[in-house]
């Protein structure tokens, strides 16, 4: 699991919890396995912020992230009986989420209207926004507004592969390792792609970089 | 004087770096993005529903289809075979001797004949060995016997009768009618 950065979200925080959140998580699929479809709640619960905001970063559109949110759960509610636990729940659920969202990108022809969600107050407030907010002599709220479109932008401008790897990497922050294992690629390709990525996208964001 | 240089130099790249706002720095803004409560309100309250019809709708394709087939032959072969008895039962009385060819027509009308014969002969042979020669107060009549008698064919039953109404003979599916001022009598088979 990716920890770098005092903000990184983390789903599993250390190794040993990783392991006993696998286990938690298996026998919750064990339960809904042997019947007990209320069982499958307390995994959306778990994970619906998670995948919400992976869709969410991938199609830049809020209604979209909300409808594949939910196909990404009623297939994984379809297809949990043959689910086996060979690899941990989250990371059989983000690849259904990635794969759903992949063929939905590929169907959709045309950029959507973005529609944004609201920024958590404690990050609009933090140090790196007063920076930016004094650097460009701008109000904050404006900024705020201003960086969502342009960060949205160099995302849906990279190509849906490397988006990929840069939300679950640096916005969800999974280590290469595990993106590896969600997107069936090694972890040289994942690196890679990282490296390519963030290049990319730092060249579309120099007006706010440095 | 060069230590106030060398300790200068690492000062202003510190302030430097704090200062620089990075790719990782920006990102944080995406991972700040959150939906609202009512948002996720509204997003169990659409996932059960959608949950709830995939319980509805759990069997796979291929044993849709065939339950969807076999249900409509089913019924198809229950509504055919109800229409069937329907149409039996109520169209068939109405195509009874209609419709026939003359031929057969003829031909049943030549077997009812037969029959009326051998009904008459039945009588004639009730007449000479059972009554004949008793007096019961039964006066026997015959067919092939004088003018007076008249013999009614119908599809299904003859009728004999004598002009004075006294005696009269029916005969349909089973039975035999005899008529008098006194009474009636019948033999049913």
């Amino acid at each position: 699991m990716h920890t770098s950065g005092s903000v990184t979200k983390s789903i599993y925080p250390a190794k040993s919890a990783e392991v006993s959140q696998r286990d938690l998580d298996w026998e919750i699929v064990l339960k809904v396995q042997s019947g007990n479809v209320g069982a499958f709640d307390q995994l959306v619960q778990k994970y619906r912020e998670h995948i919400f905001s992976v869709i969410y970063n991938m199609t830049s559109n809020r209604e979209d992230a909300s409808d594949l949110t939910q196909e990404t759960f009623i297939k994984a509610f379809q297809a949990i009986g043959r689910f086996r636990g060979k690899s941990s729940f989250f990371t059989w659920i983000y690849r259904i989420a990635i794969n759903t969202t992949m063929t939905f990108l590929k169907k959709r022809n045309r950029r959507r209207y973005i529609s944004y969600e609201n920024v958590d107050e404690e990050v609009s407030n933090s140090e790196i926004f007063e920076r930016l907010t004094a650097k460009n002599r701008t109000e904050k709220g404006l900024l705020i507004n201003e960086l969502q479109e342009k960060l949205n932008d160099a995302l849906q401008r990279l190509s849906p592969k490397h988006r990929t790897v840069v939300i679950l990497h640096e916005i969800e922050g999974l280590e290469h390792a595990e993106i590896a294992e969600i997107t069936k690629a090694s972890v040289g390709t994942v690196r890679s792609r990282l490296h390519y990525a963030k290049q990319q996208m730092q060249s579309f964001l120099q007006d706010y970089i440095a | 004087m060069t230590a106030p240089i060398s300790f200068e130099q690492p000062m202003a790249s510190q302030k430097n770096e704090q200062e620089e706002v990075t790719l990782e720095d920006l990102l944080r803004l995406k991972r700040a993005e959150r939906p609202s409560e009512a948002f996720w309100g509204e997003f169990d309250r659409e996932l059960h529903q959608r949950m709830l019809q995939t319980l509805v709708k759990k069997d796979p394709l291929h044993i849709q289809i065939m339950r969807g087939l076999t249900g409509r032959f089913a019924q198809s072969i229950g509504v055919a075979a109800a229409a069937a008895t329907i149409a039996l039962l109520v169209l068939r009385p109405a195509f009874v001797g209609v419709g026939l060819p003359e031929a057969e027509l003829a031909q049943q009308e030549a077997e009812l004949a037969v029959e009326a014969t051998f009904q008459a002969q039945l009588l004639t042979e009730f007449d000479s060995t059972m009554v004949a020669g008793r007096d019961y107060g039964i006066k026997v009549i015959s067919s092939d016997q004088a003018a007076g008698f008249t013999r009614d064919f119908a599809m299904d039953g003859y009728r004999l009768t004598h002009e004075s109404s006294d005696y009269s003979s029916d005969s349909a599916a089973s039975s035999f009618s005899f008529g008098s001022a006194t009474g009636v009598a019948s033999l049913v088979y």
